[in-house]
């Protein structure tokens, strides 16, 4: 792991709260444990993966297991917003490449990185599913569809 | 020209999703009601009756499973929502999800009263954010006015309903895989036979569903299997949902019989290719189907008529691609995705899959060598015969088709 020194103090009865309501689901909680304390937290700290396995009697090694497996859990910093390009046949087909290209020039990195102010994290990926909207993107949570350059500056409110 | 149904879309955009009021006024649970005074083998023989087929992807029989579900004595017993709708161009799902929940919600009742389950579970993707919310508020609300719980209408029938959210994994619409995900493992297929009617979730009898096989039985409980047998052809009967995507003037999701036609779907439907273009090539069956050419557009999209020309109807998903499209291109996306998706645990696909991608980015970036094909078709034929689970066993099928549809060989992407 590199770089584990977090930069939020842990809101720990926030935690607490969670981790009490999976913690009788055992293993069978795990998932949307951890997918509802990452809410809270970005990502999964080494911290909060000891402590959700003690409760939920699951080894760390496999915690951390699931969590590489899984595209959308971390195990390491990311942005506030994580922005989810969709690069896959139909959004491709509409332009996906050119919306990619727009995204890196406005937040100035490339896929899998991070603005320094932490703000954003880029990500590309396969088809998200929202086809008949392409090209598109998820932007935390939010579905951004039809997207164009000019809707890309729109969205960053860079212009 | 076929005939376009609004069976499973009668509510889509016409009333609001999120009330239990507007679902109910519609006729919303009266299926679940009528199926209570149903005898649980009545109900699974009228859904073999209607010869309602796995809309998922793998189209198997859905009266087959719930029968063998039903023998079982085992308990507890579950059903499962398989709503982690990730094949490539595929979101029709989606699209029930976010029009119509509570239907969904019903559905999975009947099932588990027909199988005799007291639990179900919904594993929606990840990344369906509003499809979640709509799911999770449909069960609340459900809870709320006593369509779940203890003893509903008065029988002995109890059911609720718990929703998980996938977490990024395309193989964990694979039923085992989706079982692992839930019970808070690495979603990994496993090997079958045990099957999920006698060994699915936590080693249990497990009805498992995907969302628009179950949207269908609602209406065969009211109508009857003989009803649905008079949609479309006989051997291929019921509503069909359409996702169509690329090149077409109104993408959407279009719900028809199976005597739909390819072309009436892309030009009549879909309203055609824009910007005075033609057709190029058309991807039937997400990335795990195969490329039609435009001299076959006049197959009917049902299971055993794409069988016959070598694709498959697969989740439904119709991407078309005009002539300006360079199909290598396409085909690295195709080949990178089965490398990102495998899950490790078979080595015929992990390897497999990284070796398909390699060659194929090579090929496309002009430099093709002369026993690339064979070796192509080699891995594709291991894969298919040797994977755990159909992402391994399809990984090659779209690569494959293209190489024999298309002159790709002689030309080589080299941009």
């Amino acid at each position: 792991m590199t770089e584990t020194t977090a930069t939020f103090s842990y809101d720990f009865p926030a935690l607490e709260t969670v981790i009490t309501r999976y913690e009788a689901k055992g293993r069978a909680g795990l998932l949307p444990c951890l997918q509802e304390i990452q809410a809270q937290t970005g990502w999964l700290t080494p911290e909060i993966c000891r402590l959700v396995g003690q409760r939920l009697d699951v080894p760390l090694a496999d915690i951390y297991g699931v969590i590489d497996f899984y595209t959308l859990l971390y195990r390491e910093p990311v942005g506030k917003t994580v922005i989810r390009v969709c690069d896959d046949i139909a959004c491709y087909l509409n332009g996906s490449e050119e919306v990619l290209a727009t995204f890196q020039k406005w937040l100035g990195i490339g896929p899998g990185e991070t603005t320094p102010d932490g703000k954003y994290t880029l990500e590309v990926h396969p088809c998200l599913g929202y086809c008949d909207l392409a090209p598109m993107a998820l932007i935390g949570e939010d579905v951004q569809g039809r997207l164009t350059p000019d809707k890309v500056a729109d969205l960053l409110e860079v212009k | 020209m076929a005939q376009q149904t609004s069976v499973l879309s009668k509510r889509v955009g016409k009333i609001d999703p999120d009330s239990l009021t507007a679902y109910v006024d519609s006729g919303g649970f009266l299926a679940l009601r009528k199926a209570l005074t149903l005898d649980p083998d009545e109900i699974i023989h009228e859904i073999s009756t209607a010869h309602l087929i796995g809309r998922g992807g793998a189209a198997f029989p859905a009266g087959f499973k719930w029968a063998a579900v039903r023998r079982e004595t085992t308990s507890p017993k579950y059903v499962v929502c398989n709503a982690d709708e990730s094949e490539p161009g595929t979101f029709k799902d989606r699209y029930l999800m976010e029009g119509d929940p509570f239907h969904i919600v019903e559905a999975l009742a009947i099932a588990a009263y027909a199988v005799g389950a007291n639990c179900g579970f919904i594993y929606v993707r990840g990344e369906y954010p509003l499809a979640y919310q709509r799911l999770a508020h449909a069960v609340a609300e459900s809870r709320r006015a006593g369509y779940l719980g203890l003893n509903l209408w008065n029988t002995a029938f109890c059911f609720d309903i718990q929703i998980y959210r996938g977490a990024g994994a395309y193989v964990c619409g694979e039923e085992t895989a989706l079982f692992e995900s839930i019970e808070g493992r690495r979603g990994q297929p496993r090997l079958k036979p045990p099957f999920p009617t006698t060994n699915g979730l936590f080693g249990k009898p497990t009805l498992i569903n995907n969302v628009e096989t179950l949207a269908n039985v609602p209406d065969i409980v009211l109508n009857g299997g003989q009803w649905y047998r008079t949609l479309g052809p006989s051997h291929n009967p019921g509503p069909k949902l359409y996702a169509v995507s690329g090149h077409v003037r109104r993408p959407g999701v279009y719900e028809a019989t199976m005597d739909l036609t390819l072309r009436e779907l892309i030009y009549d439907l879909a309203g055609g290719i824009p910007g005075g273009r033609t057709l190029q090539a058309v991807l039937v069956g997400g990335a795990a189907g195969a490329f039609l050419r435009p001299d076959q557009l006049d197959v009917a999209l049902g299971f055993d008529t794409l069988r016959d020309v070598g694709t498959s109807l697969g989740s439904g998903a119709v991407m078309v691609l005009d002539d300006s499209v360079d199909l290598w291109k396409v085909l690295r996306r195709l080949t990178r995705f089965f490398q990102h998706e495998s899950c490790g645990k078979c080595f015929p696909c992990q390897l497999g899959t990284q070796r398909q991608a390699e060659i194929v980015s090579r090929m496309a970036a002009g430099d093709i060598r002369p026993d690339d094909e064979e070796t192509l078709a080699d891995i594709g034929l291991t894969m298919r015969d040797a994977s755990l689970c159909g992402l391994g066993q399809t990984a090659s099928s779209a690569l494959l088709s293209a190489l024999t549809q298309f002159p790709l060989l002689q030309q080589g992407g080299g941009r």
